[in-house]
């Protein structure tokens, strides 16, 4: 029989059902694969996990197995189909491994039976496949953290189920037992066919061992796909609310996902040059900045603009304009000027240099937000079209001056937001260009306009 | 520092440590048989000694003889009547009430301890014990005695666990601590209701006779208390066994109990009103008996661990065993009967204690 093993459709789930935390979730798993749960603290990760486990009921969308609405079935039927595999958690009584594996034969055995020869010899060859033959007599609250989750994965084997979900196996142990307990997940869904959903805090567990990832936002799926797919800077980034950067290697050609860190200091990478450069300059002859110009009537010069945030880019841009506006260039392009609320930064708008015309383009994110999103804006999706049209002209209307900021990782790295701004500075036939890009996406601008100078305002 | 020799020479410790603790578990255990299998069989030996104190002797052959008495006549003749008379009329029914009380008390200690995941409760927690007092003293001030003390201790007590279940039913969150606390708050208002009624008791005549009953004790037990005694401990302690595995599925939390295929809920009323029954019973017929369903369930996971496949039927053995001790105690070796219940703090308070530092890290 093909098809899934384990689907969920359209699944929606709450404690409280007008606030749900579980919003429209689809996914499967196939026999043999290994599927990573990730978001950030209340993502809604435990929920999905207990919609699966059939603990809760989903206030919609279903859960299936083998094609059967889990739901449907009576506890017993189903936890012979779906084991669950808790959080890592002290037990109060200190029950001998073998009695602690042995209760995953709960399913199989009626009220008054207590588990057979059988039983027990199907918990001791559950023990030996994740590596704890001989462990069948120890207490199971004197075992370390690594060895009591892989004696709740034995329980799980001990189940005998096609699918096991894991509720952050990783979680409270050390990296060599993170590795140890993920491993033996691995052996298992590769040689046992064996289904695994894993509920996850760790990233690099996922990039390690998952075969497919789902990275849940808000209770909202933001990404499903392969490692390759969804392990990426932004998605990341827009996932946990935090800069991210994902460390890659080239093997064979291939740009393969590393290491996933948390991104503390954008700050211009020691390997790019940069120059410094007063906008003041235009005005003097032979200066770089003048230089520039003069190379731009026949060959387009396009400028990076950098810094760390706050440093002044759109200023620097701001300066630019007002001193070729004193010549009377034609300008053309885009700035986007902060709202302030006395010293706060609530807005930015998007203003038209050719036009003077100025729209919001978005504000700080409060609450949860749709649309496109970063991680502290909430976008006006009007203005963002028309801050595409602005850029589409502007390009066409072969300006001294171009400006476009800024390209930010929704544009260069997903090719959503003010993408336009891409196509405008490619497509540049003389003048100057201007484009602000913070640090952190320095390396992919300068990949697609190699010959950029780039100008670092910090300097 | 060479960071693979550091993690070889911790991983080598780690294991050495752990296979020291490993061979300590293992050695510790063909004593443990020898001592489980004289547990098991304790409350039988205990009964016949028992049956031979008191303040008339009575030899071990006596005692034999008028057992087999009922069943052959002509045993009666070699016994002298009055060991005979006191043999079955006097300690039997008081010996068998003990053993049935300590093994209930015992049982449904063990049972609740497992099924709120918390080593440190008896079968008092839900008010049973509280509202069978207040029964028991409001039957007392009405002027009532015998078998009505015990029919409204009995009903107080169960209508005590109902009060506290209901109650817990008002809200629709965390079922096992909302009905933990309502057992609290229940079992607290009853307790100040018997208060209430002690202090408008007659000083001179009903007073005492509730401040004594509350302090438990077999005294004047006869035939007539046993028939509901024993069929209700019987019969909870035969369901008990029967679905003694489960409660070690049961003692990991009702999320895991639920996705191991379970309905936690349901089991565990079915199991708190078994335990009620047997407790209001025991407490009907014996009074407050405290400690005993805290620290013997403690005494048996010393001897077999915390399974409830060997746990169970060990409380309900040295339960029955404890009970019949100190009450064999209290009325033939000390020069007056002191009452049940302050033996049983007496002697499980310090028993409590040992066990604790004996048991160290876990239960």
């Amino acid at each position: 029989m093909s098809g899934p093993k384990l689907q969920a459709t359209g699944l929606s789930f709450g404690y409280d059902p007008a606030r749900p935390v579980v919003k429209d979730v689809s996914f499967h798993v196939d026999a043999g694969e290994v599927v990573f749960l990730l978001g950030h603290n209340g993502s809604g990760k435990t929920s999905l996990l207990a919609c699966l486990s059939g603990a809760q009921r989903a206030g919609a969308g279903r859960v299936t197995i083998d094609g059967r609405d889990v739901h449907a079935m009576a506890p017993t039927e189903r936890a012979q189909r779906i084991g669950m595999i808790p959080q890592l958690h002290v037990a109060v009584f200190g029950y001998d491994v073998l009695d602690v594996v042995l209760m995953g034969r709960a399913p199989h055995l009626a009220t008054f039976s207590a588990p057979t020869r059988e039983d027990r010899a199907i918990a001791l060859e559950s023990l030996d496949r994740v590596g704890l033959a001989g462990f069948h007599d120890r207490r199971y609250t004197q075992l370390s953290g690594g060895e009591r989750q892989l004696v709740l994965v034995a329980r799980g084997l001990t189940q005998r189920c096609d699918v096991l979900l894991m509720d952050e196996p990783d979680a409270h142990l050390d990296p060599r037992n993170q590795l140890r307990v993920l491993e033996v997940v691995e052996t298992l869904a590769r040689e046992h066919r064996l289904s695994f959903v894993v509920s996850s805090h760790a990233p690099n567990s996922a990039l390690m061992f998952a075969d497919r990832v789902l990275l849940l936002r808000r209770g909202r799926t933001l990404a499903l796909g392969s490692v390759e797919e969804t392990l990426t800077e932004a998605l990341l980034s827009e996932a946990y609310a935090m800069p991210t950067e994902v460390v890659t290697k080239t093997v064979n050609g291939h740009r393969m996902p590393r290491a996933i860190l948390p991104r503390r200091i954008d700050r211009v990478p020691e390997a790019i040059a940069t120059m410094t450069l007063d906008p003041g300059a235009l005005e003097r002859p032979g200066s770089v900045l003048a230089t520039l110009v003069q190379a731009s009537r026949t060959q387009p010069q396009r400028i990076l603009v950098t810094g760390s945030r706050g440093s002044g880019k759109s200023r620097w841009c701001e300066r630019l304009v007002e001193m070729a506006r004193r010549r009377d260039w034609r300008i053309a392009g885009v700035l986007s000027p902060p709202v302030m609320d006395g010293d706060r930064k609530v807005g930015i708008d998007l203003l038209d240099l050719a036009s003077g015309e100025r729209q919001r383009l978005a504000d700080v994110r409060r609450g949860a937000g749709e649309g496109t999103t970063t991680e502290r804006w909430r976008f006006e999706d009007a203005t963002l079209a028309w801050g595409n049209d602005v850029l589409r002209r502007a390009s066409q209307s072969l300006p001294q001056l171009l400006v476009v900021d800024e390209l930010g990782p929704l544009e260069l790295q997903r090719d959503v937001g003010l993408s336009a701004g891409i196509a405008a500075i490619d497509g540049v036939q003389q003048g100057l260009a201007c484009v602000v890009v913070r640090p952190s996406l320095l390396d992919v601008a300068l990949k697609r306009w190699p010959d950029a100078v780039v100008v670092d305002v910090e300097d | 520092m060479p960071p693979l020799n550091g993690a070889g020479t911790g991983g080598r410790a780690a294991s050495g440590r752990d296979h020291a603790e490993h061979a300590g578990v293992a050695s510790a255990r063909p004593w443990r048989d020898v001592l489980t299998i004289v547990a098991l069989a304790s409350p039988a030996l205990l009964g016949v000694v028992a049956l031979t104190l008191g303040f008339y002797q009575i030899s071990v052959l006596d005692v034999a003889r008028s057992l087999l008495s009922s069943v052959l006549p002509a045993a009666a003749a070699e016994v002298p009547e009055i060991a005979r008379r006191l043999v079955l009329d006097v300690r039997l029914p008081r010996v068998l009430a003990a053993m049935l009380i300590g093994a209930g008390l015992a049982v449904t200690g063990a049972v609740f301890q497992g099924i709120f995941t918390n080593p440190l409760v008896d079968s008092g927690l839900l008010g049973v014990t509280a509202g069978a007092g207040f029964g028991a003293a409001l039957a007392m001030l009405l002027g009532a005695d015998g078998v009505m003390v015990q029919t409204a201790a009995f009903a107080f007590g169960l209508f005590a666990v109902t009060m506290a279940f209901l109650g817990s039913r008002l809200y629709r969150s965390a079922p096992t601590i909302l009905l933990t606390l309502m057992g609290i708050l229940i079992g607290s208002f009853f307790a100040s209701l018997t208060s209430l009624l002690k202090y408008l008791a007659d000083p001179l005549d009903t007073l005492p006779s509730i401040t004594f009953w509350l302090l438990g004790g077999l005294t004047g037990i006869g035939w007539r208390s046993l028939p509901l005694l024993a069929t209700l401990t019987v019969a909870g302690a035969v369901f008990f066994v029967l679905v003694r595995w489960r409660l070690n599925v049961l003692s990991l939390g009702d999320a895991e109990a639920t996705a191991l295929g379970m309905h936690p809920q349901r089991m565990k009323i079915l199991l708190i009103v078994a335990s009620t029954l047997v407790t209001a019973v025991a407490v009907a017929v014996g009074g407050v008996i405290g400690w005993v369903g805290l620290v013997i369930p403690h005494a048996a996971r010393m001897l077999v661990g915390p399974d409830h496949l060997r746990l169970i039927p060990m409380s309900l053995a040295l339960g029955a065993s404890f009970l019949l001790t100190i009450d064999t105690v209290s009325r033939s070796l000390l020069p007056s009967e002191v009452p049940l219940g302050v033996l049983t703090g007496l002697v499980g308070v310090p028993l409590l204690i040992a066990l604790l530092r004996r048991q160290g890290a876990g239960w």
